[in-house]
């Protein structure tokens, strides 16, 4: 087969980092990726298959790095928010959408009895965060050493524009280590407002991480204890676990739940939701932006929600990704590769054991998107409802090329 | 009139963070690369014969120490162990001032035999050789082989810059430090030169030639674009996007690297 260029995307890029920094700014930049074997800019999209600017088709495992659940172009979900766009986008009000959508959240997501809505995750883990410290009047946040809650200061890694104070009441706990959060809260006895965790640990550059049997829990008795907020970051996996929350999933309660990505299949809405217990204390943070009403994507959220439940989405991305996950560690055993496939079947990833370099991970998914499979090398991949066995036995095909490729240039 | 010894002691006793970095880049990242200059460089390699055998020290009150020992015209960089000579600078101020082409008096505090008298006369001629590799004139830089050595050496001396960073800056310590894990990186302009850092539980080593399996690959197309891209007139992201530069293996380690290697820009010119 002809193997496909990335021209176009190399062009627009050049001409990018002359009017934008970086070219294109966070884990979106092609440094990210593969850069030269990687497309860097999008064209359209359809179900589960995506075009990039160079004409180049692919069965996508990103799904925009999680938005886009049940594929791209979902029909019902498009004509849900083009409907609403007729009757006008933004508004000085919200509209009768942002109250529907927060009774779907509170009746959907199991223990939360109200929601908010911002844009993007970063609006409702930080909005999180400082209802967890207005409701304990305490300072301190422990979360998880490498989890990803959003890229505003409170949580962001790196020097760039921070200052102490942004990140000195943040505190890091090994993932899975419950002794290490208690030891925590000794030492800051009396001062942590909250613990945010992921459901389970998926950081980039390297495997998920499950929680261990009663991890959750554990930490669920903590707060209980101290008087500390419980937070799920559910931004990342939320809706391809269990529709209801991935805390019903792995069978805990926190006060507090994120979600953004999948709630609205690509259209930008983010939800916070917490129990009653928290209601007076998120009423007391002034929370807004100018579009967080925006009716539009409310709609979306509300037709992509129902169609995640009639589709019975979650079951399927499971069945997908254990389909995919059992094909690529079977292909590489009979290449006498090993490769570690970690995750829930839905939000899958996959590494080259015991490398720690990723340089097998940057061939093989270079080769596979040259070959029209999109795979990431360094970030865990997506499954999506408009995945079929088809899609999934297509993309076998090319990985099964594409370990071949990494036997033959690294052995084993 | 103000109390200069506030000026040069900060509060807590310990000179301002940044006159201590700085002063740390300059004793271990620049004068750190002599033996990058004897090797690169043919008047380097004399200019050291003529120095002779002798250990050379560096010492700031309340900052940092270098010992430059000379053998047989090779040069050896360590922190450690005695000296033959050495030249002393009541601050960090005074050595970056120095550094910055300020006339600056040091003061000797030791000599053993004449040959350290020799070795402090001479040594300037060495410094001076050195900031023509590291501050090059046009023309110099016109001749393809000197602008090959001007970027090695400077690369060197960045990468090296590094520790300092680390090891002053209690933000960037704290930060970054434990973030940091360890590995190697290896930069390379392929068929002109490789020179490598590696991250381990010590601290930071930086060296010239290749490693046999670098946890980390920068590969930079040509002489040309490393000297744009340490000079400032080309855009790296730019230059990863379009396969000028090439980075391949453990990107997370030279991700982390990075913030600190950016930041050397602001201490070091």
């Amino acid at each position: 087969m002809k193997l496909y260029r990335f021209d176009r995307s190399q062009e627009l890029f050049a001409r990018a980092t002359k009017v934008t920094p970086s070219g294109i700014s966070g884990n979106k930049n092609p440094a990210f990726a593969v850069p030269g074997s990687f497309p860097y800019y999008a064209e359209r999209g359809s179900g589960c298959r995506y075009w990039d600017v160079d004409g180049n088709e692919y069965i996508d495992y990103l799904a925009g790095y999680g938005p886009i659940v049940l594929g791209y172009n979902d029909p019902v979900v498009d004509a849900a928010a083009e409907a609403q766009r007729k009757l006008g986008a933004a508004f000085n009000h919200p509209t009768p959408r942002a109250v529907e959508l927060a009774e779907k959240m509170v009746s959907l997501i199991q223990g939360m009895d109200w929601a908010a809505f911002g844009k993007n995750g970063s609006d409702v883990t930080a909005y999180a965060v400082q209802t967890a410290r207005e409701h304990t009047q305490r300072r301190k946040i422990l979360k998880a050493r490498g989890a990803y809650h959003g890229s505003q200061s409170w949580c962001r890694s790196g020097l760039g524009g921070l200052i102490e104070t942004d990140y000195e009441h943040v505190l890091d706990f090994t993932w899975n280590d419950a002794t290490e959060v208690e030891d925590l809260f000794k030492r800051h006895d009396g001062d942590v407002a909250g613990v945010i965790i992921t459901p389970y640990h998926h950081p980039a550059f390297g495997d998920q991480v499950l929680p261990k049997p009663g991890f959750l829990q554990d930490l669920r008795a903590i707060c209980d204890r101290y008087g500390a907020a419980l937070i799920l970051d559910d931004v990342r996996a939320g809706f391809r676990l269990d529709l209801r929350g991935s805390h019903v999933h792995f069978g805990f309660q926190p006060d507090l739940t994120c979600y953004c990505k999948a709630i609205a299949n690509g259209y930008s809405v983010a939800a916070c939701c917490g129990t009653e217990t928290m209601k007076p204390a998120a009423s007391r943070v002034f929370f807004t932006g100018t579009f967080y009403t925006s009716a539009v994507e409310q709609a979306a959220a509300l037709a992509c929600l129902a169609e995640l439940e009639k589709r019975n989405a979650v079951d399927h991305m499971m069945a997908m990704g254990r389909r995919l996950m059992e094909g690529l560690g079977k292909l590489a055993e009979a290449r006498g590769l090993q490769v570690t496939l970690s995750g829930p079947p839905s939000i899958p990833f996959m590494t080259f054991t015991n490398e720690k370099n990723f340089r097998r991970s940057q061939r093989f998914s270079g080769e596979a998107a040259r070959r029209g499979v999109l795979l990431h090398p360094h970030h865990n991949w997506f499954l999506m409802q408009s995945h079929t066995e088809a899609d999934i036995d297509r993309t076998l095909d090319v990985a099964d090329t594409c370990f071949g490729i990494v036997k033959k240039e690294f052995g084993g | 009139m103000g109390l200069p010894i506030l000026e040069k002691v900060g509060l807590d006793g310990n000179p301002p963070v940044r006159e201590r970095v700085r002063a740390s880049m300059h004793l271990h990242a620049v004068l750190g690369s002599l033996p990058h200059l004897v090797r690169l460089d043919p008047e380097g390699a004399r200019l050291a014969r003529g120095i002779g055998d002798v250990a050379l020290e560096f010492r700031v009150f309340a900052g940092p120490r270098v010992v430059l020992e000379f053998r047989g015209g090779s040069v050896q960089v360590r922190q450690e162990g005695g000296s033959d000579v050495g030249i002393f600078f009541p601050s960090c101020q005074a050595l970056n001032r120095m550094f910055d082409g300020e006339k600056v008096t040091p003061i000797p505090f030791k000599f053993r035999g004449i040959g350290s008298l020799r070795a402090l006369q001479r040594f300037p001629a060495m410094t001076d050789r050195l900031t023509h590799l590291l501050k090059p004139t046009r023309e110099a830089l016109e001749d393809p082989s000197f602008r090959a050595r001007h970027v090695e050496i400077s690369l060197l001396v960045g990468l090296a810059a590094v520790s300092s960073l680390l090891e002053n800056d209690p933000r960037v310590k704290q930060r970054v430090g434990p973030a940091l894990h360890h590995g190697s990186i290896q930069y390379e302009v392929p068929g002109v030169f490789a020179v490598h850092v590696l991250l381990e539980p010590r601290g930071i080593r930086v060296g010239a030639g290749p490693l046999g399996d670098p946890a980390t690959t920068i590969t930079i197309r040509d002489v040309d674009l490393a000297l744009g891209l340490l000079q400032g007139t080309v855009d790296t992201f730019a230059a990863n996007g379009s396969g000028d530069i090439r980075a391949s293996g453990d990107l997370h380690l030279a991700d982390e690297f990075n913030q600190v290697f950016e930041r050397v820009g602001f201490y070091l010119k």
